[in-house]
């Protein structure tokens, strides 16, 4: 009789199956490595060309670029349009958000996917916003750490779906954080299934800190405020209508947080940052996601 | 259900115009009230009421007349008030309500686990016509057997209001009031009066109204050993010294830990740092800090 795999030991078996996590669209490599480019060198003509070998992807693009979450000023009726009114600081943005998109899996597990982007685009963009807002560096940098931080859901919807469902329905009948129900349940969490694909896929160390440690940001070392960033941004969608598709029935109290003291140390000024103001931004944030996600899918 | 695949782009709102952007920022920097972007149609629907009846075209003039005409204070009086119209109804803010039921109540009843008196009390500050503290007390008694068992429970109503207060007293209120109340609510605390329903006597014991002027200082100091403040809608009238002074008697009134819920959209920024924001599934509220701090801004 074989005992079952429970635990790391159940996620370490089915670490061979990441080959079956969908990457990145092949068209955003060749998009994103042209992007990364100096802004000077940068042509908005070969920008859209590349976008527009994925139909489904520029599709999704020019919904995105109308919306107000990216600053339109005014409605791009073409792909052109949208990357020259955009910029190619959002464009990236746009494009990194439709290939998370695409990585998501069909089959229902309890979190229905179309939910899990809303919460990581509206996480991306709390994070772009927060950070802004407190003045820190690279808001672009910290809209895709907000995006990818919960990459470890993704593995864990492809590679364990069977053994996820019931975390998940843990966490919503109970009110309680995800990764507390994972980790009752699984013996892990999508911190750790996260941080295998990310080292697989190579991302930058930060990136690999974020998805690691958006949890416990106490332990993040090289990266600890970008870290702390996400950690408070997510706080603050899993308390807003841009949750997991369930609502945590607890008092989170941001002064009382590990992750909104480290963030203090980067910036003093945060305790007196506008935070209820912040929160009801959020609502419209939560408005425009949902509109954006029905455009996208047509619901 | 499948991501949409045709490049054509699908009408969006516009942005919002910078002159409306601007009136928010100043109704939220003296009220206190913000309008996040997806609400600002609803401002903008307030404002143009107000133009109509002064006869002024533009946002900008109307703005002038809030920043420095001679009736200014007038003014942004009226415009809070026709901001504030027909907000006051049974089961107005479900949030609120939730995380009073599921998580401040279990809070303040482990906070007092060992006190000789078991008693809870809410404060409903600026009850208006009584929606607030019937919703209070008819969510109280739902928990009366289990969570609640054994306590003395009571609701203080105050409201400045003469008028308000004796509706309130009557307890009898239209299909408007009561577009928010749950069926269950609706047979188990109200009987119908003509077209009207009416608080029916369990849902009106342990209430107690009375005529209270949140700038009464000596008749705030006697409001004492409240667990949780409901104050919605109200402090955006005040100006900044007042409203100072309106908090700091709240501070006083509360327990140690003790909470303040303020109107939805409804801030203390720039207010008092004797309070604590803090974060509920869709709602926010305030919690007294253990020593009142001096300066401001939270």
């Amino acid at each position: 009789m074989t005992t079952p795999l429970t635990g790391k030991r159940l996620l370490l078996c089915r670490l061979d199956g990441l080959s079956q996590v969908p990457t990145i669209p092949a068209v955003l490599s060749p998009l994103l490595r042209y992007l990364d480019q100096p802004v000077e060198k940068l042509d908005a003509r070969k920008v859209t060309d590349l976008l527009a070998q994925d139909n489904a992807l520029a599709a999704q693009c020019l919904h995105m670029a109308n919306s107000p979450l990216f600053g339109r000023q005014q409605r791009a009726e073409s792909l052109r349009g949208a990357v020259v009114s955009l910029g190619f600081g959002h464009v990236s943005d746009i494009a990194l958000s439709c290939g998370l998109l695409n990585m998501l899996p069909a089959r229902d597990s309890g979190l229905d996917p179309v939910v899990f982007w809303e919460h990581a685009l509206g996480c991306a963009l709390v994070c772009r916003h927060l950070a802004r807002s407190i003045h820190l560096d690279d808001p672009g940098k910290a809209y895709l750490a907000g995006l990818l931080h919960d990459l470890g859901i993704i593995v864990n919807l492809w590679l364990l779906p069977r053994e996820f469902r019931p975390a998940y329905e843990m966490a919503r009948e109970e009110g309680i954080p995800l990764h507390e129900a994972e980790q009752r349940v699984l013996g892990f969490t999508h911190c750790e299934s996260g941080r295998l694909l990310a080292e697989k896929w190579a991302f930058a160390a930060p990136l690999i800190e974020v998805v690691t440690h958006h949890h416990a940001p106490g332990k993040a070392t090289e990266n600890a405020g970008l870290v702390a960033l996400v950690h408070v941004a997510d706080l603050l969608c899993r308390m807003s209508g841009l949750n997991y598709g369930y609502m945590e029935q607890r008092q989170v109290n941001l002064f009382e947080d590990a992750g909104f003291a480290r963030l203090a140390r980067d910036c003093p000024s945060l305790p007196d940052f506008d935070w209820a103001r912040l929160t009801f931004e959020l609502d419209s944030y939560m408005d425009e996601v949902h509109t954006l996600v029905r455009a996208i899918y047509r619901r | 259900m499948s991501p949409a695949t045709s490049l054509r782009a699908v009408p969006t709102p516009a942005a919002p115009h910078p002159d409306l952007v601007r009136l928010r920022d100043l109704i939220y920097e003296v009220a206190g009230i913000f309008h996040a972007d997806n609400k600002l149609a609803m401002l903008q629907d307030r404002c143009a009421r107000r133009m109509q009846e002064l006869q002024v075209p533009t946002l900008r003039e109307y703005m002038k007349r809030l920043t420095t005409g001679p009736t200014r204070q007038a003014e942004l009086i009226a415009l809070l008030n026709e901001i504030t119209v027909g907000e006051t109804y049974f089961f107005r803010n479900q949030p609120q309500l939730e995380a009073l039921r599921r998580i401040v109540l279990p809070n303040i009843l482990q906070a007092k686990m060992n006190s000789p008196q078991q008693r809870v009390r809410l404060w409903s500050a600026g009850c208006s016509t009584g929606e607030e503290p019937y919703t209070l007390r008819m969510v109280l008694m739902e928990e009366a057997h289990q969570l609640l068992r054994g306590w003395t429970l009571e609701i203080l109503a105050t409201d400045i209001n003469q008028r308000s207060l004796a509706h309130a007293q009557a307890g009898v209120y239209d299909s408007y009031s009561t577009r928010n109340l749950p069926a269950l609510y609706r047979q188990k605390y109200f009987f119908a009066v003509g077209q009207q329903l009416q608080v029916a006597p369990p849902a009106r014991s342990n209430i107690s109204f009375n005529r209270l002027n949140l700038s009464d200082n000596p008749r705030m100091t006697l409001m004492q050993s409240i667990d949780v403040i409901f104050c919605c809608n109200v402090l955006i009238y005040f100006d900044l010294v007042s409203k100072r002074r309106v908090i700091e008697h709240f501070f006083n009134s509360l327990l140690p830990n003790g909470y303040l819920f303020l109107g939805q959209a409804e801030s203390l920024f720039g207010v008092s740092d004797d309070f604590c924001l803090v974060h509920f599934p869709g709602a926010t509220a305030y919690v007294k800090r253990r020593t009142a701090r001096a300066g401001g801004g939270l």
